[in-house]
């Protein structure tokens, strides 16, 4: 459903993404994994446009993504994200969270939103939270939420940048969890993320990224047990 | 010190009070809406649009309200700018023309204070928004803006009272404001300063009581934030 060709990106001097290509199948996991500053957040925000890449292709469902406001948004309601600091939004409560965009974006009826928000809080655990506010939360408590908040779109797959790394680490089990029962109904993932264990368990297929390159890409087994190159060998040496 | 004439002239104080307040809250509700337009403006991506909203902010800001009131109460009579008595209130075109000219200069401070809230609204809230598939209009009206607006507030109710004591410079054209008042009670009792201290007490009581409120609605707020 997703294809990347060839895409290219740079902060100024600095190259930051060097001709990436790779596909994701539906229902795919798809882990990203490598040292910080290889570039493996910036792919992810390349692939909803939240970050502009300078060539290559993206191409979603048969459609490339072009830069103009429509054709972002289209893509950005086919692909939800959730963010590493959350980014709920603070003034308005977790179901009304939830809630606004299906209502004021995809323009449906608000008892329906109301009800598929209720649902969506039950599924993460959260359906007593629905009145609180993003600042009574706990960390995982407001990740689950911002999951809760990206699935309500009802996305074709979701967009993961290091769900976990803001969390305390008794956190980080409740959010994985929520992330692997999707992974299990059949939800596409790209997960960028600093979690082997979850990658290596819930991930169909690892990519390894360094220096804004995929040095290594395939099945956990194969890079996490069987890495290839050294760069990858002396990453997994330092993190597992 | 006598302060006798106040039995006498105390109407005259707070008819002048209640206009310094009317001139106020009009130039603040007026000078709010067009202050956004204007953050707005110099915000924009559109180069020209942003140029043309620094200017406006640079020369207001970088000239005195006396000046830019007088220019801007002689001039535009003087280019044939008529306006009638509306809604049966005297002098209607004066009043009118000093509100315009304190709108123009509130709203140059106005929008810098827009201008900083939004900026300072975590960035992040931004991408979530778009990455929900919002488009820029409803992304800023609803989710940007109030947060931004939460945050300014302080500022926006030091910038009224700014106002209320800017405003007393409009009865330099006649306008019967409460400092328009004092000079008339100093002209009619001989009395040198005790019409301006009444005049100065008058404005510490408005100053001092919106101050209040507004420590009130921003405790109001915070408790909304911590819940």
């Amino acid at each position: 459903m997703l294809h990347i060709k060839d895409l290219n990106k740079s902060f100024g001097k600095n190259h930051v993404l060097k001709n990436l290509n790779f596909s994701v199948a539906p229902g795919e996991v798809v882990a990203i994994i490598g040292p910080s500053g290889s570039g493996k957040s910036t792919a992810l925000r390349c692939l909803n446009g939240l970050e502009i890449h300078e060539s290559g292709t993206i191409t979603l469902d048969g459609e490339v993504l072009t830069h103009d406001e429509k054709s972002l948004q289209t893509a950005r309601m086919k692909m939800g994200m959730v963010f590493q600091n959350f980014h709920l939004f603070p003034h308005l409560t977790v179901l009304e969270n939830i809630m606004f965009s299906p209502i004021n974006v995809k323009k449906i009826a608000k008892a329906q939103a109301e009800q598929q928000a209720k649902e969506l809080l039950h599924r993460v655990g959260l359906a007593d939270k629905a009145q609180a506010y993003p600042s009574q939360l706990s960390g995982g408590q407001k990740q689950r939420v911002a999951i809760a908040r990206a699935l309500a779109m009802e996305p074709e797959a979701l967009l993961f940048d290091e769900p976990t790394s803001a969390l305390d680490p008794e956190m980080v089990n409740e959010v994985l969890q929520v992330m692997q029962e999707l992974a299990e109904q059949g939800m596409t993932m790209i997960v960028v993320t600093h979690e082997m264990g979850f990658a290596k368990e819930v991930a169909d297929r690892i990519i390894f990224m360094a220096d804004g390159e995929i040095v290594e890409m395939g099945t956990a087994q194969q890079i996490i047990e069987a890495p290839q190159t050294d760069r990858a060998k002396a990453f997994l040496a330092n993190v597992l | 010190m006598s302060f006798e004439f106040i039995t006498e002239y105390w109407p005259l104080y707070l008819q002048g009070a209640g206009v310094t307040l009317l001139l106020a809250f009009f130039t603040v509700l007026l000078g709010f809406a067009f202050g956004i337009l204007i953050a707005f403006a110099k915000l924009s991506k559109r180069k020209i649009l942003s140029l043309l909203a620094t200017t406006y902010i640079e020369i207001i800001r970088g000239t005195p309200l006396l000046v830019q009131m007088l220019i801007i109460f002689y001039m535009l009579p003087a280019f044939g700018v008529q306006i009638p008595n509306l809604f049966g209130i005297a002098k209607f075109g004066d009043y009118s023309l000093v509100v315009l000219a304190l709108v123009i200069n509130s709203s140059a401070y106005i929008a810098e204070i827009i201008r900083g809230g939004i900026q300072a609204v975590d960035k992040g809230q931004t991408e979530a928004a778009l990455a929900l598939g919002m488009p820029k209009s409803l992304m800023m009206r609803k989710i940007i803006l109030p947060q931004a607006i939460k945050n300014i507030l302080p500022a926006l109710g030091n910038e009224f009272i700014v106002i209320i004591k800017e405003s007393a410079i409009v009865s330099v054209v006649g306008i019967m404001d409460l400092m328009f008042a004092a000079q008339q009670v100093r002209s009619a009792t001989y009395l040198a300063f005790e019409p301006l201290i009444m005049a100065a007490v008058m404005y510490f009581i408005m100053t001092f009581s919106l101050s209040k409120v507004m420590q009130y609605v921003e405790g109001r707020l915070a408790k909304d934030a911590t819940h």
